[in-house]
């Protein structure tokens, strides 16, 4: 049992913004009322809102790994000590797993979607996530680029997703995954074809009868129909291509009427000539967003310093090696996507980088939704997780914001509308939006997120600092399940957070037509491919879908 | 078993046989708390215990392995035989172009064995890859294998063409082969030694297929060069996937090496040779590496987790390690276990027990269970000597 008493509370899930009030906890949940002898924490001139929640980020699995190993020069310098109750880790932009899940808690966010995991590698990824502690995880399995599931969609006759559907679930329920991720659909497929990809939603995935369009589409409809609770979750074709807004937008055209979430828009909202030096057009998919309430994007802003690329497109990966000529890895994983790595620095002087900078700002200050809208930097592509604070301040903090815009390339910003005003600051209400209440809803976890009575007991308060990236680097109490995890700055407790993942019911029927196609294209059987070791998936919460509209 | 190769079959035959005793300390059967009790007081009594092995266990006794390192603050090494592993520093240097077993399979027109010898040491591989078969990607283009080494091989014979190269010129032919793969003019009179006609033939062929994949083994190491030769490996494959899709697989001899380096990894952010000494990880090739710390003396206690590193060690290192007092932890019996002051004989994982393995190209597999055994896995042993060390108070 624990009283949080008197804070300023940012609840905007519950329409409470900034009320002095008492918020109680007992096993693990919000409660209504405390007996007067519970616990207290004296929060008198604090700000209180629920625990973080990061839409897209990538912490765990294969591809986070590989770049972990790339990074020795980045681990030397930032090393964490084992203590009685803590275990020893490296940082960087890469962190290794404990590090992550301290650092994250540190922040105060305690919840934690890991974006991007090859449906083969889901054990890779469980492993990791096991060794992760305190936050609670989730992980988006990769479809996009998948050939059982394109010769499925190629076949479907009609209207529907057809077998799709039953395809999909089963793929969620063989990972203990959360969603549906599609990376540049069909595009990773054609690097394996001698180094190419696709430029357009209608080009052909070549000999495989299928085009991105047609992916995007089928498998946003089985997620429709399965009733999931995060939407098809789409990374576009043409990532970081001047002039990749209009796939974007055609991308958003082909999911009007069906729920969609968009990753990283930062990096898909740029107009120009392929080729050339690209322009903002963050205004047009801000205006789109507002005006498709059935669509939303995290941002991924850019941020300046130190980033790993880390992404399924491996295409992009390839373009980024010849810019730095650095340490680059791909790694093509059988029958279902790709990987690529190259370690990055973004630069302040640098015109593509500064534009890409104000681009996330753009996006963060046009959109008039904050619950649609939400705060990633794609951690580590655009910057790490650590520079959340900074971020907030560059939104809450208008003069702050401009300084920090006059420093940086001219000719950058001057394809951008930051020199226009924008008078806008974000609210306190506001930043619990993008930061916690928005991604909550849109992942579907209605457990998370707010702090109305039976929510989970994760809570982080705050002292009120002028500075807001001071105040959000160092929360002064973040409480996980009901108990104090952070507490002046350090790490008291580090219990396992759980696995997240959906309860997804799928025609056991798919298996039959599975098979074969498991036979021809995997290095695996089907036999050995759905994890099912205990120690792997558990502790674990199950969210159900609402397929047709109702429970399971 | 089905569907198990000769090695495959040996492996379970061994892990079936008479297994060693449960406990053992100073050749004497003992209950597994004894046993537990002695190796807890060496590892902590020990100023720089060492922790080698691995490659041979499931990743669940690897992550237990290195919360034990931890807690003892030792130095950790995942240690195979010589020349195991020889690419892994180069990777981490200039990165890697990869791919699972699957892609190589299903796409590849070209396949190079540079110092690997697949029908050797690892049977079923070429019979998965079905280079006899148009793969699907490929189309109708005919698929070939090249192998390149000193001798002709037993996957030689089986090559649609063979280059013979001395071990010592390894590092000249991979960069002569660059230059031919970029068009770079060279010095020919000076590089006569090499097989330049074949390496053209070789270039050429690389630069004009859609997917092609090296395959390179422990013989990289043959000359001592190992991370010189890796590195020229790393960049020519780099070089080739800028005009083509080529990527490169390591040959690795234990069964979970992969494992080993993934699971140290994520926990510490290294995939060798890490020192616990101080508090925190601190990763040194050379310096923290099991032969290294052995060869200079540098460990007083080592703990072998599933290898028989007197076998497998340099002869120094072996010295060394046989007047130090030495835990071992095997489901098999070993010279390494008959030397040491304590022997675990475990259930095997695979066997007995289940677990997770990564597969040399990084998919993780389940490890199955077909028969019981009464006895302790070898993350329960592990787990059992970190509990009992925090009992004794060290945190």
């Amino acid at each position: 049992m624990l009283r949080i008493a008197q804070g300023r509370v940012y609840d905007p899930a519950n329409g409470i913004d900034g009320e002095v009030r008492d918020v109680c906890l007992d096993d693990g949940k919000v409660v209504a009322e405390l007996p007067a002898h519970a616990r207290r924490i004296d929060a008198r001139g604090m700000v209180v809102m629920p625990g973080g929640v990061d839409i897209h980020s990538h912490i765990a699995g294969p591809a986070v790994n590989a770049a972990r190993k790339l990074a020795p020069e980045e681990h030397r310098a930032d090393v964490l000590d084992r203590t009685a109750i803590l275990r020893s880790g490296t940082g960087g932009t890469v962190p290794s797993t404990f590090a992550t899940g301290y650092r994250y808690a540190l922040l105060g966010y305690t919840t934690v979607v890991d974006a991007a995991t090859p449906p083969l590698a889901a054990r890779h990824t469980l492993a990791e996530l096991r060794d992760t502690p305190i936050i609670d995880a989730a992980f988006l399995v990769l479809m996009g680029n998948n050939l059982s599931l394109f010769e499925l969609i190629r076949d479907v006759r009609g209207d529907g997703p057809g077998r799709v559907t039953e395809a999909v679930a089963w793929w969620l329920e063989a990972t203990g995954g959360y969603g549906v991720k599609l990376v540049n659909p069909g595009g990773v497929e054609m690097w394996k074809h001698g180094n190419r990809n696709v430029t357009s939603l209608d080009d052909e995935v070549e000999g495989l009868g299928v085009t991105p369009r047609r992916v995007l589409a089928t498998i946003a409809g089985a997620v429709d129909e399965l009733g999931l609770p995060h939407p098809v979750h789409v990374h576009c074709n043409n990532l970081g291509v001047a002039g990749n807004w209009r796939t974007t937008l055609d991308t958003l055209d082909t999911l009007q009427g069906r729920r969609a979430h968009l990753a990283h828009l930062q990096f898909h909202a740029y107009g120009g000539t392929p080729g050339k030096r690209p322009r903002s057009r963050a205004p047009e998919l801000a205006e789109h967003l507002d005006t498709h309430p059935e669509h939303s994007a995290d941002v991924g802003q850019v941020m300046f310093g130190p980033a790993t690329t880390m992404t399924a497109d491996a295409p992009v990966s390839a373009v980024l090696r010849e810019i730095t000529g650095g340490k680059w890895v791909n790694a093509d994983v059988e029958a279902e996507t790709g990987c690529g790595i190259v370690p990055f620095a973004y630069r302040e002087r640098n015109y593509v980088h500064a534009l890409q900078w104000g681009i996330g700002l753009e996006l963060f200050l046009l959109s008039r939704d904050p619950w649609r809208v939400v705060l990633s930097t794609d951690h580590p592509n655009g910057g790490s997780f650590l520079s959340y604070p900074r971020l907030i301040r560059l939104l809450m903090d208008r003069e702050f914001r401009n300084e920090q815009i006059a420093r940086v390339n001219q000719k950058a910003i001057g394809r951008t509308v930051l020199r226009d005003d924008l008078e806008r600051e974000y609210t306190l209400g506001e930043i619990a939006i993008v930061t916690r209440a928005g991604p909550a809803r849109l992942l579907g976890l209605a457990d998370k997120g707010h702090l109305g009575v039976g929510a989970d007991a994760d809570v982080t308060v705050y002292s009120e600092c002028e500075d807001r990236e001071q105040m959000f680097a160092t929360p002064r109490y973040v409480i996980k399940g009901g108990e104090v995890i952070v507490e002046e700055g350090e790490l008291r407790a580090a219990p396992a957070g759980d696995l997240l993942r959906v309860a997804a019911d799928y025609d056991e029927e798919i298996e039959r037509t599975l098979e074969p196609l498991f036979e021809d294209r995997y290095s695996v059987r089907l036999s050995n491919y759905p994890v099912r070791e205990p120690w792997l998936l558990e502790p674990a919460r199950r969210v159900p879908a609402r397929r047709g509209g109702s429970e399971r | 078993m089905t569907g198990t190769c000769r090695l495959g079959d040996a492996w379970f035959a061994e892990r079936t046989a008479v297994a060693p005793p449960p406990a053992r300390v100073d050749g004497r059967e003992v209950a597994i708390a004894e046993a537990i009790d002695v190796a807890a007081a060496i590892l902590t009594e020990a100023r720089l215990p060492l922790v080698c092995g691995l490659g041979q266990t499931d990743c669940e006794s690897q992550r237990a392995a290195v919360a034990l390192a931890e807690a003892i603050g030792a130095v950790l090494d995942p240690t195979g035989p010589p020349g195991d592993g020889v690419a892994g520093a180069a990777s981490q240097a200039v990165g890697t172009s990869t791919a699972t077993f699957g892609e190589v399979r299903d796409r590849a027109e070209i396949v190079v064995a540079w110092r690997a010898d697949p029908v050797a040491s690892h049977p079923r591989l070429l019979p998965r890859l079905r280079l006899d078969r148009p793969g699907r990607a490929a189309g109708d283009r005919d698929r070939m294998l090249v192998v390149i080494d000193a001798e002709r091989t037993a996957t030689a014979e089986e090559a649609d063409a063979f280059i013979q190269l001395p071990a010592e010129l390894d590092f000249e032919a991979l960069w002569a082969t660059r230059a031919l793969v970029r068009g770079v003019s060279f010095d020919r009179d000076r590089a006569a030694r090499l097989p330049l006609d074949a390496l053209g033939q070789l270039a050429a062929r690389l630069r004009a297929c859609r997917y092609g994949a090296v395959l390179h083994g422990s013989g990289l190491a043959a000359t001592g060069a190992g991370y010189v030769n890796a590195l020229a490996l790393l960049v020519l494959v780099r070089d080739l996937a800028r005009i083509a899709h080529v990527v490169a697989l390591p040959l690795r001899h234990d069964g979970n090496a992969r494992g080993a380096e993934d699971v140290l990894t994520w926990q510490t952010g290294y995939p060798s040779a890490v020192s616990f000494a101080r508090g925190h990880p601190r990763a040194q090739p050379g310096e923290f590496s099991a032969a290294g710390v052995l060869e200079r003396g540098e460990t007083d206690a080592a703990l072998v987790v599933g290898f028989d590193a007197l076998a497998h060690l340099p002869p120094a290192a072996a010295d060394h390690m046989r007047r130090i007092p030495t835990i071992v932890v095997a489901p098999i019996a070993t010279e390494t276990a008959a030397a040491a002051r304590v022997a675990f004989g475990t259930a095997a994982g695979g066997v007995y027990r289940e677990g997770t393995a990564h597969r040399m190209d990084g998919v993780p597999v389940p490890l199955r269970a077909p028969l019981t055994s009464p006895r302790a896995g070898d993350a329960e042993v592990l787990a059992g000597i970190t509990a009992r060390i925090a009992r004794e108070g060290g945190s």
